[in-house]
């Protein structure tokens, strides 16, 4: 088992308002991390960067073994335009507020990108779009369009998208943030079983109780530093700075 | 009176070749200038801003008159009615189209954009599959009502002395001392426009299966 995320020296600002300070984080394959922080704290920008939404300013990034940037004299240089899409087709990321395509079924929303993106033939990609389904329990709602689902079934909908494309490592930006309890347990419910078939996860997220039970490592980020990290179980269960305890305790109230 | 309706027919056919055209070119010229409009380009952006403030903020019939009138009047030189009117009707609705596709692209959701380049879509591939698609659908009423001013606009080609429809009734109304060809050519822009909006709630229903 490799090193699936190595992040070192991560800056960012925009404009003057400096996002990130120099984060460095590592991630085996197979493994889950979570990263909990205040509002504001840099987070979703972090997995943006990853994910290739937004650009870094400095610091170095390698994904499953293929850098996509490296800090050169103090700034970020990335690869060229053939080797970031090669890498951004390494990741997956899942968003707070699904972003499913409205006009496409439930279908298409899973089977376009494998067939423009991966050149997949529309059997193929319709077969592993349906078993995706099925394993999100939304087989029934294939021709289904994304108005006529339920926050949670649109969320699953959103991961199955993400996944049917085979990336290495998933990212998950508050999945469950618009959803009421009930649906959150859905969501949590399959990222849980993600992690039990050791697929490559960062959630970012506030379900403390989740990321403690489902994570192998986890983060606590505040004003665009990591403030304190490790362990699940010593991260909520027993912090160290002031910082990290006030926001656990925030959460658990 | 068979004289008349070959008349009439012949200015009916002048009124739809100016519509068709304009709409020809106006429409995917529109999307240029609402791209201009929304550039980063500062001056690009000042310039389309300027353009389509004298479109819309000056009357359709004097811009007619400048377009025809202008070339003559600068350099001397005289050109084709017809096209000078198709020029004049273009540049105005190319404008008013711009201000709509505008507003229907601003209306766009960011996340779609998100989605589908972290799914690895091309942005080509983005704007035509995934963008577009419900561009068309927002704007669809709007787009609606300014082909319908088209072709009550279409009438006004005649202050330049383009023979559409309107012309032609009105000169041989005066001539026969009589109101029925203005009556006629009122029944054809009210079809006309009767298959316009027709054919946009069509368009529209076929559109709902998804919100
Ligand atoms: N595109 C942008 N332009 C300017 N400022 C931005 C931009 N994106 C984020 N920011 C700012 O960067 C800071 C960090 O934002 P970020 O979204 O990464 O925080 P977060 O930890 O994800 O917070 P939340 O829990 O609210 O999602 C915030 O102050 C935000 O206002
Ligand atoms: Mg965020």
């Amino acid at each position: 088992m490799g090193k699936m995320i190595e992040l070192e020296n991560l800056s960012k600002s925009f404009g003057e308002l400096e996002v990130l300070k120099s984060i460095s984080v590592s991630l085996e394959e197979g493994n889950v991390l979570s990263i909990i922080g205040p509002s504001g704290s840099g987070k979703s920008t972090m997995l943006r960067i990853i994910t290739q939404l937004e650009k870094a300013d400095d610091g170095t990034l390698t994904i499953d073994g293929s850098t996509l940037f490296e800090s050169i004299d103090g700034k970020a240089r990335y690869v060229d335009l053939v080797e970031q899409r090669n890498i951004l087709l390494k990741t997956g990321l899942v968003f707070q507020q699904f972003n499913l395509f409205p006009h496409f079924s439930v279908l298409r929303n899973i089977t376009e990108a494998q067939m423009a993106v991966l050149k997949r033939p529309r059997e193929e990609a319709e077969e592993i779009a349906m078993s995706l389904l099925k394993k999100m329990d939304l087989a029934d709602r294939a021709r289904s369009y994304p108005f006529q689902l339920s926050g949670g079934q649109k969320q699953r909908v959103s991961i199955a998208r993400a996944l049917a494309l085979n990336p290495k490592v998933l990212f998950f930006d508050e999945p469950t943030s618009a959803l009421d309890p009930e649906l959150t347990r859905e969501i949590l419910k399959v990222i849980r079983e993600l992690a039990e078939e050791k697929m490559t996860m960062v959630v970012v997220t506030h379900e403390m109780n989740f990321a403690k039970a489902t994570s192998d490592y986890a983060i606590f980020m505040d004003g665009g530093v990591i403030v304190e990290e490790g362990e699940p179980n010593e991260l909520f269960g027993n912090p160290k700075m002031e910082r990290t305890k006030k926001f656990i305790r925030s959460f658990s109230e | 009176m068979s004289g008349l309706l070959v008349q009439m027919l012949e200015g009916t056919v002048t009124s739809l070749k100016v519509f068709f055209l304009t709409l020809l070119f106006s429409l995917p010229l529109g999307f240029v200038v609402a791209k201009g409009k929304m550039t980063r380009v500062t001056i690009i952006r000042w310039i389309t801003d300027l353009y389509i403030q004298i479109m819309r903020g000056t009357p359709l019939i004097l811009q007619l008159i400048f377009v025809y009138f202008a070339p003559f009047y600068v350099f001397g030189v005289s050109y084709d009615r017809f096209t000078a009117c198709i020029i004049a009707f273009v540049l105005n609705y190319s404008a008013y189209f711009a201000e709509i596709y505008r507003s229907g692209l601003q209306a766009i959701d960011q996340g779609q954009y998100e989605a589908a380049k972290v799914l690895g879509f091309t942005k080509a591939y983005t704007f035509f599959h995934i963008v577009l698609p419900q561009v068309i659908k927002n704007i669809f009423p709007s787009l609606g009502n300014e082909v319908i001013n088209l072709v009550k606009d279409t009438a006004l080609a005649q202050t330049i002395g383009v023979a559409e429809l309107f012309r032609v009734a009105q000169t041989s109304a005066s001539r026969q001392f009589s109101t029925f060809p203005i009556f006629v050519a009122g029944i054809f822009y009210f079809i006309m426009n009767y298959i316009v909006s027709r054919a946009f709630a069509i368009g529209e229903k076929k559109m709902n299966y998804y919100r």
